[in-house]
């Protein structure tokens, strides 16, 4: 491939400009979870400015992605019960899927599956926080948004050729870009100070072996991403079901005797989260 | 088990899912079998659509059992080497003719 249109590519992508900003709620945030004097009513009174964010924020901790046993009614909660990392996160990925939601319906139906997937998962496996592996599911493929929003000529060339050559769309984006949606999905979520935690498992889900850190996190959302795949829930670009990586596979420990009831989970939620959508405006009422 | 709207329904159709309201309110439990009395009373209480046993509607355009099952082939067609990956498409395979059934 042509080296000065592959640096040309890398440098677009890393200055990406057509990608919401990171509203400006997340950089005071952030500030705040610096200070240790700082309490979860300031933090939850600084969402709650923006109303539309928060309901947006309550939607998605509320919705079968997380599957707390309990409706959580506030901010305070929420901040309380996933931590500062993972409403950093949501925040983020609520800005990125208003853009993801309207511009690709299918591929944010197949994130909100993965990060079913991976929930149902995190929790047979008994992790430690599997909400964050949760909301590593459901941005796992926000490289591939970039790549659209700012090489839409590129974006159709990789359709047409994954389409054509019957080949995957990570194939067809290192042969037209020299680089994947992994990757940019990683200076994304670096360029977001993101933890590594989720970090590692966007950057990774192809290859979560190649994680440092993050390994079973990664595998989670590696062998998550396969089970959307695998049950055809959403559209990400194309049809196939990714390899499995052999060690990921053993590091999860899962036997033959697993599947059925993990399949019987992520199905049930899967009915739970359909028509799920983080639209605010377009809805009636709403619950009381 | 079908997903059909409230007007696909008719008496003698199973519920295989507890109907629920927007509030989170159980309004008519699994198993019930409808009636035209219940029918009405659900369009009543604008429900939308329910989930019933079996598969007794046919919709147009609705994919087949064997067309569903042949796009799960499709779908593991690059990865018939990897025997996990094998057992994974026949519990889905299998899962999908059940849903059918049951």
């Amino acid at each position: 491939m042509d080296e000065k249109k592959r640096a040309q590519f890398r440098k677009v992508l890393r200055e990406i400009k057509s990608l919401p900003t990171l509203p400006g709620v997340v950089a005071k945030l952030s500030k705040m979870a610096e200070n240790p004097e700082t309490t979860t009513e300031q933090m939850g009174r600084v969402i709650s400015k923006d109303h539309i964010l928060a309901s947006k924020l309550l939607k998605l901790v509320n919705s079968a992605f997380y599957g707390f046993p309990q409706r959580i009614s506030s901010l305070n909660s929420a901040i309380v019960l996933l931590g500062f990392n993972v409403i950093k996160s949501l925040i983020i990925s609520a800005s990125i899927f208003e853009v993801m939601e309207s511009q690709d319906v299918e591929l944010w139906e197949h994130s909100l599956g993965c990060a079913v997937a991976c929930n149902v998962l995190a929790r047979h496996l008994g992790v430690k926080d599997p909400e964050e592996i949760s909301t590593a599911g459901l941005i796992h493929d926000i490289g591939k948004v970039a790549i659209k929003m700012e090489l839409p000529r590129e974006y159709e060339t990789i359709t047409a050729m994954a389409q054509e050559k019957q080949i995957s769309r990570l194939e067809a984006e290192q042969e037209i870009l020299g680089l994947d949606h992994a990757e940019v999905g990683s200076w994304l979520a670096r360029s977001w100070n993101l933890p590594n935690k989720l970090i590692e498992p966007i950057t990774c889900h192809h290859d979560p072996l190649s994680a440092k850190d993050e390994r079973l996190a990664s595998a989670i959302v590696h062998f998550g991403n396969i089970l959307i795949r695998a049950l055809g829930y959403g559209h990400a670009g194309d049809i196939w079901v990714p390899p499995l990586n052999n060690r990921a596979w053993k590091m999860l420990a899962l036997t033959p005797a697993d599947i059925d009831p993990l399949l019987a989970e992520i199905e049930e939620k899967l009915w739970e989260v359909k028509g799920f959508s983080l639209d605010i405006q377009n809805e009636a009422s709403g619950p009381a | 088990m079908q997903r059909i709207l409230l007007g696909q329904a008719a008496p003698g159709m199973v519920l295989a899912r507890e109907i629920i309201n927007q509030d989170g309110m159980v309004l008519c439990g699994a198993g019930t079998a409808l009636s035209e009395n219940l029918l009405r009373r659900l369009a009543d209480m604008e429900v939308v659509d329910i989930t019933v046993e079996g598969h007794p509607v046919h919709i147009e355009g609705e994919k087949t059992l064997a067309e569903e099952l042949h796009e799960v082939d499709l779908r593991f067609k690059r990865v018939e080497d990897i025997a996990p990956l094998m057992y994974l498409k026949k519990r889905i395979q299998a899962r999908i003719a059940a849903a059918r059934s049951a």
